[in-house]
């Protein structure tokens, strides 16, 4: 009666499904040793909220635990890891993924840094080419010109041997 | 030459401020999640003390407060007085409490003195939370008449706050 009781209850509860957020499972169903090996690895790409930059598989919270038991059920239930990936992104959004995929800001953080470096040379190399282009500048201050007749300068010429 | 310079400038500072003042005008504990303007996802949970099933589906129509917090959480006990408060001024919202990686006891121990006005269920292994996105307690969704989320608070909230985010959608 108690067990029946119990069976009911449970039948009544009700928690969210990955079904409605990434269909039916694509794969088919994980088990055994391969089930433990797989969830290491799927949990291992899958980012602990609460935790300082590690996985789930690395994390002993309770969130971790709780999260990784989920990646266990999902591959003994045949999703992919494709699909488990994107339910936790789904929830969570990319932060979730310890890969980000390449797409959107993520690309861009990726991208800009490269652009920018080419743009540098490119500006760079334009510049110094044109510097190269220019002709040399004219003195602006003419040599002054010798007085014609200049007596000091007729005595040092005549000293030196010269004519003047 | 130097006004070209100039100009790339002052463009690149201009970007810079410009999304710098975009990061400061932001309240830090409104998260984007990613579940905004999507059905919330459905559960029907056991109430703590009482140990009947309260489906989140049956108060379609209304719009509903949903709250993630646990008692060894220090701001949840800051926030709830907040929320019990909430729910009697706004009977035309339902207001329901979601409790995880926590123990009955306990749970009725916090209720018994912070206060009661509208169901706490109990989120056994936490899947509830998982796939609300809920990375760390209390954070309050705020689903509309449809049963779609159209708010995410992430933090305590204050009695202004959550008037705020109240008028954003849910009224």
């Amino acid at each position: 009666m108690m067990i029946a009781a119990v069976l009911l209850f449970m039948l009544q509860m009700k928690v969210p499904d990955a079904a409605s957020f990434v269909g039916q499972p694509k794969g088919a169903p994980v088990v055994g040793a391969e089930l433990d090996r797989r969830t290491h690895e799927v949990g291992s790409l899958v980012r602990c909220p609460v935790c300082q930059g590690m996985s789930v598989a690395d994390s002993p919270s309770e969130m971790a635990v709780n999260m990784k038991g989920q990646v266990r059920e999902l591959l003994a239930r045949g999703y992919t890891e494709e699909q488990i990936l994107e339910y936790f992104e789904l929830s969570y959004g990319q932060f979730v993924l310890l890969r980000p995929k390449f797409e959107g800001v993520t690309a861009a953080i990726w991208l800009l840094p490269i652009v920018a470096l080419i743009a540098g040379v490119a500006i760079t190399f334009v510049m110094l080419k044109r510097l190269g282009r220019k002709p040399v500048a004219e003195p602006k201050s003419k040599p002054v010109s010798e007085p014609a007749s200049d007596p000091y300068l007729a005595r040092v010429r005549e000293l030196a041997g010269g004519k003047s | 030459m130097n006004r070209t310079v100039l100009t790339i400038g002052v463009i690149i500072t201009a970007i810079i401020v410009g999304l710098l003042f975009l990061g400061l005008g932001k309240n830090p504990n409104e998260i984007r999640s990613p579940l905004i303007g999507r059905p919330a996802p459905s559960f029907a949970l056991r109430e703590a003390g009482t140990g009947r099933t309260v489906d989140v589906a049956q108060f379609r129509g209304k719009p509903v407060v949903i709250n993630f917090w646990a008692t060894w959480c220090g701001p949840c006990w800051e926030e709830h007085p907040v929320l019990v408060a909430g729910a009697r001024r706004h009977p035309e919202v339902q207001f329901v409490g979601v409790v995880f990686q926590d123990t009955e006891d306990k749970i009725l121990g916090f209720l018994e003195q912070r206060g009661v006005s509208y169901p706490t269920v109990v989120d056994d292994r936490g899947k509830t939370a998982i796939a609300y996105g809920v990375a760390g307690v209390p954070e309050t969704f705020f689903l509309d008449a449809n049963g779609a989320i159209v708010a995410k608070y992430s933090g305590p909230l204050n009695a202004a706050d959550l008037e705020q985010e109240l008028r954003k959608g849910v009224r």
